[in-house]
């Protein structure tokens, strides 16, 4: 890197990231599809923290005289389940456990992936080898079968479920860490903070982490909608939750039996979590290009 | 290009290796004895016995990896309890059945995701610029168990176009019939590789079309059509290693489809044997998968380094 | 009389749907055998011309005036006869080399296609020979190895000089060389514009090289022009042009870049910085910036005025014949 160049790139990279609207002259705004996901998203999680409070019916107990109503019956907006459980109030009630088993996830296997991905960019070439290849062992499993295998191996239950999924999220994210770190690793005030004598930790968390951070956190985000889906995926195999809890991949496992009988009532989880999941991925493609813009302007 | 083969050859063995050591890991992780879990419920102190003894099981802990190991690369991965057949042949039958049905949504996503690609960045029509962006997010979101519903009550349920499951095998098999069992179960699967392949081709695509050397060639004179020919060229290396990756998590990423569509391969078998504890079959199962998606990378690595010479100097 | 190899009057390119105007009335001519530089910031317009004269823009720019490469008119040829004349009468050199070779393609090969484009040979041994020939000509000594090898493994001078040979092997009467050694480290710099002097030379060609360096300006231009803001604000022979400067855009700006030789503490940076294309104000584009402008200057759109044989500035000071202080 040219003097001219490290001269022309320290000032924006040293200056925090959350202050750098002064730096890109245009603010990009997100776009119309992505508010619509971001608002879509909010309302699911406020549903999850007031569910209590907006259900309007028990999500566990059912009336038997009352099952399988179709769609926009009396009383049951969503129709009943099998066991004449409404299942709006079952989806109400199901989007804490199902929203939380993607969320958590994410955070533990980010935070995680993030250190990992820290120790093997900033490191030797051996210690960047060793690391790399480890994952790439883990790598080598397709991750359906990777997260079905350890929640089998540890047992059901939400927290064996969170626990598998959480180890599910490391290797992409360390991945991601350590291509992002590698890309500022050379740059001059890293080089300037070496210099200085700063101890490893003191690099890689406020140099390295809040430059190569941005990069992480989209993807990370991005994460959120598939760790969802496999969240429910799992609970749609039984290894998460158990019945009679209302969560969506256990519900949509339940109404199957009832396609051919009740085929309506029986897509309602499914097409769900199917929307939230668009609304996840929307609304991260919606924050990736308003980062890129700002990574654009910057260069 | 034959060291670069051998390169990636000597690769894979310690990614192997790894993968092997993290299955005998999961494994000892179930709680309980390992023993009982091996030989099931109905077997006899003697039974128990030697089986403790041939496993190594008095031995210490890298011992019995060794001896595993050693079995396994024999083929032998114990009796599957519940149907009292070698694990790996069960295994490996449910295999094949997976590997038609990814194989099938393999070319699916492949043709469906280049299609959306090429909509994207060659045509100038907006509409179909928008459209195919929308497409792409949609399918790459679509969670596979409820396209699988979806698709039964709409195309099954609904308007009786297809079967809702099976192989066909009971109609008396066939080409014909097997390829109409697989149409619903295999485009399902499909769905999030296609967007995934339209989404990173189309970037890939982006990157070639403006690169310098395209204008370069139109500034020497060269006809359209053979500068179209060097930007397809330059596309394959990308596109190569997108659905490379993608054809891995499809062989065994399946699980949904298959329980759903009642298709008997890999994941269902997987899932049957965790719910019925069957050990052998859920080891054999994983590591399958496993070697496979390994073998599907070193195949396209090497074909990757076939096709763009700048990644053979690794 | 020396041909005119390239002549072009009053161009215009405008971007997009708005019509944005990036270059807004240039003229120059440049005779077979002599260089004309263009000479100018990032911004200029200087690129822009270079690519309208290759008709390289797609359809959502337009491009008006007269460009004539010697009795071709330029601007009225279809595809197809462009697809003739560009690389045969009419060649690019471009900026980035690394990025300007099919990276997938060995040498030979990009060689071959264009060698068969042009219609230089036809059978496998004619054109190996003919590429081989061409390489050497450029300067690369092992031509044969050259061939086999794909861009990555060469230098970026090997490749400047490819894109070269690819550029004069049906003989052109116009080179356009869009800032061809920036991307070089400056050894090879020296090198590859002595190619160009020797090429325009044997080939009896004209030479447009578009550029913000002076020093390659002074090494190798008969012919300065110098573009502001979409407009050429002076233009003439290059030693007048760079030595003794009449507008006062030329003047800051040989003030501002550092040249060999120059006293230390001699750099005078302009301030300010060069219009966006979308809000160039009226009158002169330069007066914001200017030490010496006027009232008449935020106004009146500067005429064109000869100072000199051949030699024209577009200054109002010019007219009025006021030196303008160095």
């Amino acid at each position: 890197m040219t003097i001219k160049e490290s001269a022309m790139t320290a000032p924006t990279l040293i200056a925090p990231r959350l202050g750098f609207k002064k730096f890109t002259g245009r603010r990009r705004r997100l776009s119309t599809s992505a508010k619509v996901a971001g608002g879509f998203l909010l309302l699911m999680v406020l549903v999850a923290l007031i569910a209590p409070v907006l259900s309007p019916y028990d999500p566990i107990v059912g009336d038997a005289t009352q099952r399988l109503l179709p769609l926009l019956s009396d009383g049951h907006v969503l129709g009943t389940d099998g066991q004449g459980r409404d299942v709006l109030s079952r989806l109400i009630w199901g989007a804490r456990p199902s929203l939380l088993a993607g969320i958590i996830p994410v955070i533990i296997g980010g935070g995680v992936g993030t250190v990992l991905g820290l120790v093997a960019g900033l490191g030797s070439a051996r210690v960047n080898s060793v690391v790399m290849r480890i994952l790439d062992v883990f790598y080598a499993f397709p991750a359906v079968m990777l997260a079905i295998a350890i929640s089998a191996a540890l047992g059901p239950g939400i927290s064996n479920a969170i626990l598998a999924l959480s180890l599910v999220n490391i290797p992409p994210v360390a991945r991601v860490a350590e291509t992002e770190v590698l890309r500022i690793k050379d740059a001059a005030f890293m080089e300037t903070a070496r210099l200085s004598g700063a101890s490893w930790f003191s690099i890689a968390f406020r140099q390295a982490l809040p430059a190569a951070g941005p990069g992480i956190l989209v993807f990370c985000t991005g994460l959120i909608g598939l760790s969802i889906v496999y969240a429910a995926g799992l609970g749609f195999l039984g290894l998460g939750l158990t019945p009679p809890t209302a969560e969506w991949g256990l519900m949509v496992n339940e109404l199957r039996q009832y396609t051919f009988s009740a085929p309506i009532v029986a897509l309602v989880p499914a097409v769900l979590i199917l929307i939230v999941s668009i609304a996840c991925n929307a609304l991260g493609d919606g924050l990736r290009d308003r980062m890129d813009v700002r990574m654009e302007a910057r260069a | 290009m034959v060291k670069f083969l051998g390169q990636r050859l000597l690769l894979v063995i310690p990614t192997l290796l790894g993968v092997a050591v993290i299955v005998f890991v999961i494994i000892r992780l179930i709680p309980g004895d390992p023993i009982a879990s091996l030989v099931g419920p109905n077997s006899t102190a003697e039974a128990r016995d030697e089986l403790r003894e041939r496993l190594g099981l008095n031995e210490s802990i890298p011992v019995q990896f060794g001896i595993w190991l050693w079995n396994l690369v024999q083929g032998d991965a114990g009796n599957s309890i519940a149907r009292q057949e070698p694990a790996f042949d069960l295994v490996l039958r449910a295999f094949s059945q997976t590997a038609v049905l990814s194989g099938a949504a393999a070319i699916i996503a492949l043709v469906g995701g280049l299609a959306l690609a090429s909509m994207r960045v060659l045509s100038t029509n907006v509409f179909l610029q928008r459209a195919s962006s929308f497409v792409s997010t949609f399918a790459m979101s679509a969670p596979q168990y409820s396209v699988a519903l979806i698709f039964i009550v709409l195309f099954s349920v609904g308007l009786g176009w297809f079967p809702s499951g099976g192989t066909g095998s009971a109609m008396g098999g066939g080409f014909g019939t097997t390829l109409y069992y697989l149409v619903l179960p295999a485009t399902a699967a499909a769905l999030v590789p296609l967007g995934i392949i339209a989404r990173m081709a189309s970037s890939a695509l982006r990157d070639v079309v403006t690169a310098g050397w395209v204008e370069q060639l139109h500034a020497r004179g060269i006809p359209n059509w053979k500068v179209h020919l060097h930007i397809l060229h330059n596309t394959v290396p990308s596109v190569l290693a997108i659905s490379g990756l993608q054809v891995g998590y499809l062989l065994g990423g399946v699980v949904f489809i298959e329980i759903i569509f009642s298709w008997p391969g890999l994941g269902q078998a997987v899932y049957q044997a965790i719910t019925q504890r069957d050990l052998p079959v859920i080891q054999a199962g994983i590591l399958i998968a496993a070697l496979a998606f390994v073998l599907v990378n070193l195949v396209v690595d090497v074909l990757q380094g076939l096709v763009d010479p700048r990644l053979r100097r690794a | 009389m020396t041909r005119t190899a390239l002549s072009v009057k009053n161009l215009r390119v405008a971007f997009g749907k708005r019509k944005t105007q990036i270059v807004r009335g240039v003229s120059f001519d440049i005779a077979a055998g002599s260089t004309m530089v263009l000479l100018g910031e990032s911004g200029s317009g200087k690129s822009v011309t270079a690519k309208a004269i290759m008709r390289l823009h797609d359809s959502t720019t337009s491009v008006s005036g007269d460009i004539h490469l010697g009795d071709v008119d330029l601007l009225a040829q279809k595809s197809g006869e462009l697809g003739k004349i560009r690389g045969s009468k009419l060649a690019m050199i471009p900026q980035d080399p690394a990025a300007s070779l099919d990276p997938l393609s060995r040498i030979g090969s990009q060689l071959a296609e264009t060698i068969r484009r042009h219609g230089l040979a036809k059978s496998r041994a004619d054109v190996t020979a003919i590429a081989v020939a061409q390489l050497e000509a450029v300067g690369i000594s092992d031509a044969t190895r050259a061939l086999r090898a794909f861009p990555h493994q060469l230098s970026g001078g090997m490749q400047q000089r490819i894109l070269i040979a690819l550029a004069v092997m049906s003989k052109p009467g116009l080179l356009i060389a869009d800032e061809p050694t920036t991307a070089l480290d400056v050894t090879v710099q020296a090198q590859v514009l002595a190619l160009f002097k020797e090429l325009v030379s044997t080939l009896d060609a004209g030479l447009l090289l578009v550029t913000h360096d002076v020093g390659v300006a002074r090494e190798i231009a008969d012919t300065v022009g110098v573009m502001y803001a979409g407009r050429m604000v002076e233009y003439g022979p290059a030693d007048e042009v760079l030595n003794n400067p009449s507008h006062p855009y030329t003047k800051a700006l040989l003030n501002s870049l550092p040249e060999v030789g120059m006293p230390r503490g001699s750099l005078i940076p302009i301030a300010g910085q060069p219009p966006a294309a979308a809000s160039i104000p009226s009158g002169c584009a330069f007066a914001p910036r200017c030490a010496f402008a006027t009232a008449a200057c935020t106004t009146d759109v500067p005429p064109t005025v000869t100072v000199g044989p051949n030699h024209t500035s577009a200054c109002i000071l010019a007219l009025k014949n006021i030196e303008v202080a160095a």
